[in-house]
């Protein structure tokens, strides 16, 4: 199994594709991060609008974590979609290139092969996330130093430094949780055609969807958002919330992989019985 | 028997690609399976490979049903299924690499199959560089990679020139003689009967008849023979109105005739009598004028 993943990042890191994302991130990161630097004072007052008539701020409040916890919220929906770049291709490619026809020969099952090249997609997803926090955190500590966390959700919360590190690794830990479901979803779609955008499309358009379903206060939304998977993609801000809400995070979880699960089931069954004729 | 298919058959919605097909490949043979385009060899072929699952009927390889024991029953197989496609972005060693973690055979083998189809120069190069006629070599070489007993070429001269055409020739006479059984569909007759000691033909989707080669050119009652006549368009004026003669021209000279076989002695005799001289009557029955005369006669059935 272990020779099989292998052969799939072999693949994965050969195409150009997989590396847009680390390039838009490596692009983007700079550009966000510079502009924290330089543009702290004005964010410091918006970011503080709501209760500076109750507390006096001595000093910064900006630092890599709290530039972190903004570019998280931020890009919760665009790093979906370098996800599904590479998640798309994973089993569609194979079909149209013909690879199939190499591979599907030969003495190893077609279950195999296809959580080989899930868990390659989970590897991919989760060395994205990685590239992000390296970015955000690793880089972006020595360019806006580091210091305690102001957390405004329902009230305020201030994070120790001590304890923020763990909090990120828990949050980013969380996030891959996220990124993985997302790479499941165009997986899915991924193995039921033969071309690699299909894939995209189809899972994009399904998060959009979902999106817009809990983004509006409509009644019947509001009674299908349970279901919505796209509503658990904010796990990762229950890492900011103290105490740290482990059983709603426990509950978001087993959403988020249930439905991980039903996704690679269908890719499986399709698979499975998929005649190969490209 | 080391491949066989029991009442093979399968239909994409209501065209019907192979219908109950039953073939028998002995141990050691080199097997042509020959048919026109859109007769089902293909599909046939990705059933023994597990690729396409039958409606019904099975596909047994070592007495080992694909359909039942899937990926297991593959293990002694190697197989080159249409056009070689590989990961371009990747060179061939590590396409080759990929394809041995999965037949989990040694990683040396990888040479000797790039030495053994002329790539061993050409080997680090990307695939993306590689004319049609290396991809197919490269091809044949990851069909050999895991040691089979047993090797399935879909057309694998396909985008060869006469000289590769050659070396498969000549890469499959080698094999065969290492004790390889060899099922092999092509559309190049001459190739076939060439390199094949058994062949089966199919037309839409059906078994139209199977042996070894020499015997189904005795059996034959289709003969291709030529008559060096003096007179080949005058002859040819004389044996058009005859029914029995299935076909006639003329080619260089000669006046080529496919006729049964008893009704030789008759046509010479018709040709004497109109006065024409006969210098030499040479039969040329090969396995295009049997494929020809089969395939032929299911179409006008």
């Amino acid at each position: 199994m272990l020779g099989l993943i292998y052969n799939e990042l072999l693949v994965i890191t050969g195409r150009w594709r997989s590396y847009i994302g680390f390039i838009g991130i490596s692009i983007l990161m700079p550009l966000i991060l510079w502009g924290f630097a330089y543009g702290s004072e004005s964010l410091q007052s918006d970011y503080t609008r709501g209760f500076e008539g109750s507390f006096m701020i001595v000093g910064s409040i900006i630092n890599t974590f709290l530039a972190t916890y903004i570019i998280m919220n931020a890009m919760w929906i665009h790093i979906p979609f370098l996800i599904t770049l590479a998640a798309g291709d994973s089993v569609a490619a194979d079909g149209s290139n013909g690879i199939f026809r190499l591979t599907l020969i030969r003495p190893v099952s077609r279950l195999k092969i296809l959580l080989s090249k899930l868990l390659a997609s989970y590897i991919y997803s989760a060395a994205l996330v990685i590239f992000c926090a390296f970015w955000s955190l690793g880089i972006g500590s020595l360019i806006l130093g580091t210091g305690d966390l102001i957390v405004i959700d329902k009230g305020i919360l201030i994070l120790e430094e001590s304890q923020v590190w763990i909090r990120m690794l828990l949050s980013f830990s969380l996030a891959i949780v996220v990124m993985c479901m997302v790479a499941t979803l165009c997986f899915m779609f991924s193995s039921m055609v033969d071309n690699g955008v299909g894939p995209i499309i189809g899972a994009m358009f399904l998060i959009i969807v979902g999106y817009i379903i809990i983004a509006i206060p409509l009644d019947f939304f509001k009674k299908i958002e349970p279901y919505v998977f796209v509503s658990y993609f904010n796990i990762w801000i229950d890492a900011f919330k103290d105490p740290i809400p482990w059983l709603v995070i426990g509950k978001k979880l087993i959403v988020l992989i249930g439905y991980s699960i039903i996704f690679f089931g269908i890719a499986a069954y399709v698979f499975l019985n998929k005649d190969i004729k490209s | 028997m080391i491949l066989e298919t029991k009442n093979l058959s399968k239909s994409f919605g209501p065209r019907i690609a192979v219908d109950r097909l039953d073939l028998q490949v002995p141990k050691g043979s080199v097997y042509g399976f020959l048919g026109p385009n859109g007769s089902g060899k293909s599909t046939t072929i990705r059933m023994m490979t597990s690729l396409i699952s039958p409606d019904i009927g099975e596909v047994f390889i070592n007495d080992m049903s694909v359909q039942k024991m899937g990926s297991k029953a593959l293990s002694d197989v190697g197989a080159l299924i249409e056009r070689a496609d590989f990961h371009k972005h990747l060179s061939a060693k590590t396409n080759l690499s990929m394809l041995a973690r999965m037949d989990k055979t040694d990683f040396s083998n990888i040479q000797k199959v790039l030495d053994r189809t002329g790539l061993s120069d050409r080997g680090n190069d990307k695939v993306k560089s590689y004319s049609q006629g290396m991809k197919q070599r490269l091809g044949i070489a990851q069909a050999l990679m895991g040691n089979p007993k047993l090797l399935i070429l879909d057309e694998p001269t396909n985008g060869l020139d006469p000289e590769g055409m050659k070396e498969v020739r000549d890469l499959i006479r080698e094999l065969s003689s290492e004790g390889v059984t060899i099922f092999i569909s092509s559309h190049l007759l001459d190739e076939v009967q060439k390199i094949c000691s058994h062949v089966a033909m199919i037309s839409f989707g059906k078994l139209i008849t199977s042996g070894k080669i020499e015997d189904l050119l005795k059996e034959s009652n289709f003969f291709m023979t030529d008559f060096h006549v003096d007179q080949v368009e005058k002859s040819l004026q004389i044996i058009s109105g005859q029914k029995w003669i299935l076909h006639s021209e003329s080619i260089n000279g000669v006046l080529r005739v496919s006729i049964r076989a008893e009704k030789i002695s008759e046509l010479v005799q018709l040709l004497v009598q109109n006065k024409i001289n006969i210098s030499a009557v040479i039969p040329k029955t090969n396995l295009e004028d049997l494929y020809l005369s089969k395939i032929g006669i299911d179409k006008k059935l």
